[in-house]
């Protein structure tokens, strides 16, 4: 497990890690804090925040100079192995102690338990996407995977834990600036061509902007409209307090939602009221890419429209001319239409449990798991890219010593809007808070459930100190679900310069005590 | 496969299998109450016991494996047995059927034909008081099987429960008697999802005149995170509101597990301060209620008023997890074809 808090983003999956450790698992966790299932693990790698590629470089490190990997996985199924080979080599375990805390012998431990036990999976969540360094991250752990042969069959694999219900299928239904309904690329003439055909008017060429770049758009008068469903980036986007200066200067913003979000009682021009998922027919898909039926359970309030009328609605006043659209699954069978992988998943198929992508035919009974005769790249071949250590970009200094972390926890969902509304949940948390180390609160003076200021480059917020020993001393971890002390007027907005991600996991900022 | 006799009948069962599976295989139900395919075997209730040649005592069915060659009878003199235990049962449990709650123990006296011969005058047990909401205990219904506790040990590996006191005086308590709050109970509610009797509870359907068995079950998908749970909303067909959420052990994904947003988290679709009405901003720059033929309108023309003036590629949309593939669907449909761009990504673009 690394960069997972498992049991609190996804703590029905972590019954099942709990479930493996009673029956003998093997379980190391990577990450900087000592959470739960550190309790249960064999070993728990507490690395600094944004080491992780000398961490992951250094194992295989060990693995190659023991030759631990798997050579004929790596002949056969795998390309540019060489290039990776020459990277790690400069990564011992002994000098990856000074820049990640994690001693020498733990590195070359989880090395070698990693590298020879056949039914060994890593899964990984926003511990590792959620830095500037996010692909690099997700390479090095590929780099790990490959050259273990650990994939194409049960119990192995590099499997990412998607944080919310439909992050999977949001993906692949297309609401991507890269990628079509089911990873078909926009930049592909003959993939535009064919939706062009089926829907009746061409798909724009110029490509999209991806989500960092609409927000930096803001400000650059490249963006004058937004359309927000479900969304409210004032709270959730980096470096929030700019985010808002960027909403205030645009000239039309629609917000279609189930709850007003405090972006849009200050900056939409018109809301639209939605549905929430018990009024809606539809699928969600999970992260173990299992389609699944979601059906309405009780009627809408007052006046609201469920989110796919009102997007019929929205397109008729358009002037587009599309099907009438009766039903969720007549939207779902043109979707399966034009995407092979999802062809054979039909609604009947769906109606005692979910099935997982690719089903390519109405024979097909789904994948459990992918990559089983060749990977999903053109050549039929894993690619290794070696990865070197980049440092965070905002590192701590004399102004701003300590690092700040963001996170979820168990009991609350993204903004709150949902879950900042249950009182018997928020009896249990309600007030803003941070976790610090009893070290630095004792010098700080501080005490637990004490007042502290937060304070970044970029604003601050007040919160309860929770004297901790989930984290080290000069780290302090705190969720974003606040609205009150929202964690993103803290954070940079520097994110992965490939794809964007934020990188949530460090900022610098500095405590004032109340 | 090995084979044994089951009442007089030649049966099989697999290597190691506990009987009350065999049995259940082979057509035989044998009732239990402690007994949860998720725990460990556990044999507390004693209401499994069958007849077991070479055996000079009834073993219990939940806990004793199948070997091969063994002459097993669960109709000799173990109805009896069954009757007597269920009649100890019922003579604790003054409050057989609070808020009508399902009971597995009423059920199954009514099967046998039990009743409590007598009253325990010491019977009464202390119940405690609570400041969380969402779940309650009440000892006089307690059979004291410790299916919620050996929940909290082995499914959630933690010491949220304890079985407190002995004798008359035994109930389950928050470990060290404190708050559910305050203990590591992450309110999961697993322990009320397992208990047989309905002694921990939903305590918000205190009071409110709900009966549970009347409950319509719409099974759908949980919107908390990725992993998909199966839930069952339960609605009360007259107020048309979920008033609980349940799982079921076949689901998958689940397994009939739950956490504390799928399970407790639904009344947020009722709140008051969901949207009703779409909303346009006026001229006094403040959001006002509008039909929805003028804020669909509002909204088309903005849009296309942006495009007109600068161009479509000065769109972005933001689509959600929150919403259906479908609706993604959709929303990226519009996005291309009926704004005129490729912007289309949302938050959960990590």
């Amino acid at each position: 497990m690394i960069g997972s808090n498992t049991t609190e983003a996804h703590p029905v999956l972590a019954l099942r890690i709990k479930k493996a450790v009673r029956k003998g698992a093997t379980l190391v966790v990577a990450d900087p804090r000592a959470i739960w299932l550190t309790k249960i693990a064999k070993r728990h790698l507490q690395l600094r925040p944004g080491s992780d590629v000398w961490l992951l470089n250094a194992i295989m490190h060990t693995i190659l100079e023991e030759g631990l990997h798997d050579e004929a996985y790596v002949r056969e199924h795998t390309e540019d192995f060489e290039a990776v080979r020459e990277v790690v080599a400069r990564y011992p375990p002994e000098e990856g102690e000074r820049w990640t805390g994690v001693p020498a012998e733990a590195i070359r431990a989880t090395a070698r338990e990693y590298a020879t036990e056949r039914h060994a999976a890593i899964f990984y969540t926003l511990g590792i996407t959620e830095h500037a360094c996010g692909v690099d991250n997700i390479w090095s752990l590929a780099n790990l995977v490959l050259m273990t042969g650990h994939l194409g069959y049960e119990s192995t694999g590099l499997n990412a834990l998607r944080g919310q219900n439909n992050v999977q299928g949001l993906n692949d239904s297309g609401a991507n600036p890269t990628y079509l309904p089911g990873y078909q690329p926009v930049d592909d003439p003959v993939v535009r061509a064919k939706f062009s055909e089926a829907w009746g008017i061409e798909v724009p060429e110029r490509a999209g902007f991806r989500l960092d770049q609409i927000m930096s758009g803001l400000h650059d008068d490249r963006i004058k409209a937004l359309y927000l469903i479900g969304e409210n980036p004032g709270h959730t986007e980096p470096n929030a307090h700019h985010v808002a200066e960027g909403l205030s200067k645009l000239e039309f913003l629609v917000s279609q939602d189930i709850f007003l979000s405090d972006t849009a009682e200050r900056y939409a021009d018109v809301v639209l009221p939605a549905s929430s998922f018990a009024e809606k027919d539809g699928t969600f898909t999970n992260t173990e890419r299992r389609v699944n039926r979601v059906r309405a359970a009780v009627p809408l309030p007052g006046n609201a429209r469920g989110d796919r009328q009102i997007v019929l609605d929205l397109a008729r006043e358009l002037g587009c001319d599309w099907p009438e659209y009766p039903d969720a699954e007549s939207v779902w069978n043109e979707l399966a239409d034009l995407c092979p992988n999802w062809f054979g998943i039909r609604y009947f198929r769906l109606e005692d449990e979910g099935l997982q992508w690719p089903v390519a035919s109405l024979e097909d009974e789904g994948s459990r798991f992918l990559h089983e005769k060749t990977t999903a790249r053109p050549s039929g071949r894993g690619k290794f890219h070696p990865v070197e250590y980049q440092p965070p970009i905002e590192e701590p200094d004399a102004d701003y010593p300590f690092v700040l972390s963001t996170g979820r926890t168990l009991y609350h969902y993204n903004s709150g809007a949902m879950t900042m509304r249950e009182d018997g949940i928020t009896d249990k948390q309600r007030d803003p808070f941070f976790e610090i180390s009893a070290e630095d609160a004792s010098s700080l003076g501080v005490l637990d459930g004490d007042w502290v200021r937060l304070v970044s480059r970029r604003g601050d917020l007040q919160a309860r100190a929770q004297v901790s020993a989930r984290v080290f001393p000069g780290l302090v971890w705190m969720a974003l679900h606040f609205a009150e002390a929202k964690v993103n007027w803290l954070t940079h907005d520097v994110g992965d310069p490939l794809i964007g991600t934020p990188e949530y996991k460090v900022s610098a900022v500095r405590l004032e005590v109340l | 496969m090995i084979e044994f006799t089951l009442d007089g009948r030649p049966a099989s069962a697999q290597e190691d299998e506990l009987l009350v599976h065999a049995a259940a295989r082979n057509g035989v139900f044998v009732p239990t109450l402690c007994h949860d395919d998720k725990l460990d075997p556990y044999g507390g209730c004693r209401m499994c016991v069958v007849g077991v040649e070479g055996s000079s005592r009834p073993l219990p069915a939940c806990a004793t494996r199948v070997s091969a060659g063994m002459v097993v009878s669960t109709n000799s003199n173990v109805p009896q047995l069954r009757k007597t235990l269920t009649e100890m049962l019922l003579s604790e449990h003054l409050n057989a059927n609070p808020g009508g709650r399902p009971n597995e123990l009423v059920d199954l006296a009514r099967e046998l034909g039990a009743e409590a011969p007598l009253v325990l005058p010491d019977a009464k047990r202390e119940p405690y008081a609570d400041r969380n909401r969402l779940m309650g205990y009440e000892p006089d219904t307690c059979i004291l099987c410790n299916r919620c506790v050996r929940y909290t040990q082995e499914v959630m590996q933690c010491s949220a429960l304890s079985l407190e006191g002995r004798g008359p005086e035994a109930r389950i308590v928050p470990t060290w008697e404190r708050s559910w709050l305050d203990t590591e109970c992450e309110l999961c509610g697993g322990c009320l999802s397992v208990c047989p009797t309905g002694a921990i509870y939903e305590k918000f359907l205190e009071g409110a005149g709900v009966e549970e068995r009347q409950l319509e079950q719409t099974k759908t998908t949980c919107t908390f995170c990725g992993v998909g749970c199966q839930i069952d909303l339960n609605v009360d067909p007259e107020t048309k509101r979920i008033v609980k959420v349940t799982s079921k052990p076949e689901y998958v994904s689940n397994e009939g597990d739950l956490c504390v947003k799928g399970r407790f988290s639904f009344n947020f679709v009722h709140h008051p301060d969901r949207l009703t009405e779409p909303l346009v901003r006026g001229e006094d720059g403040e959001l006002h209620p509008a039909t929805w033929e003028a804020a669909l309108a509002a909204a088309a023309d903005g849009l296309k008023g942006v495009i007109r003036r600068h161009s479509a590629q000065a769109i972005g949309v933001l689509a959600s997890a929150r919403l259906t593939n479908e609706e993604n669907y959709l929303i990226q449909k519009l996005a291309r074809i009926g704004l005129g761009t490729n912007s289309v990504h949302s938050c959960e673009a990590t």
